[in-house]
């Protein structure tokens, strides 16, 4: 329901900033997955923008281990067609 | 005899989907032979159906998409890209090196967390 907002007494190393009051988790360290697949097109779309261009991990909370292989699988995804270099808005 | 080194390959074919069920199986099993005339060895195809192509290649809006496992020497693979190239029934294709087979091309969603 409501977010706790941090105190501003935090230590100085955490922003006393409503905006980043989580941190992000990368979904594949979770999910435990090592290796993403090409063909998972369901899984890839979350991952690219309304016009198909990667989103940055920095949004995604994707850790770079896992944002390798997922630029690698959605650049082998638009290759087969699975997915678009460009999408028509 | 020095028996050489088979490597476990997944392909995947786009076959034009203008062309009729015949036709298309004529082209899958070009593709097969095409491997076992290489001293390949087929694992398992997956026929995964029509599907929508993301974007318009040489006037294709639809493809059929094939799945093959198979298992062929490395000098191999470099003759089948060269092949597939010539072919005019393939729209698209690409082989990688896996490491098992996927018995059904089935994914688990990522759960969403909270």
């Amino acid at each position: 329901m409501f977010e706790q907002r941090p105190r501003t007494t935090s230590a100085p190393s955490e922003p006393a900033d409503f905006r980043s009051k989580k941190r992000k988790r990368c979904p594949f360290t979770q999910a435990g997955m090592k290796e993403i697949d090409y063909k998972d097109t369901n899984t890839l779309t979350k991952f690219i923008t309304e016009r198909g261009k990667i989103l940055p991990r920095r949004i995604t909370g994707v850790s770079a281990y896992h944002q390798k292989r997922l630029a690698m699988a959605i650049k082998r995804a638009r290759h087969m067609a699975l997915l678009p270099f460009v999408a028509e808005v | 005899m020095i028996k050489t080194k088979q490597n476990l390959y997944e392909g995947m074919y786009v076959i034009s989907a203008t062309l009729s069920d015949d036709a298309r199986g004529k082209a899958l099993d070009k593709i097969q032979s095409g491997i076992t005339s290489r001293a390949g060895e087929i694992v398992k195809i997956h026929d995964q159906g029509r599907r929508r192509l993301a974007y318009e290649i040489d006037g294709h809006r639809e493809g059929h998409y094939y799945i093959v496992y198979f298992k062929a020497p490395t000098s191999a693979i470099s003759e089948l890209w060269q092949d597939y190239h010539l072919n005019e029934d393939l729209v698209r294709f690409i082989t990688l090196a896996v490491e098992k087979v996927m018995d059904k091309i089935e994914f688990k969603p990522l759960e969403q967390a909270e």
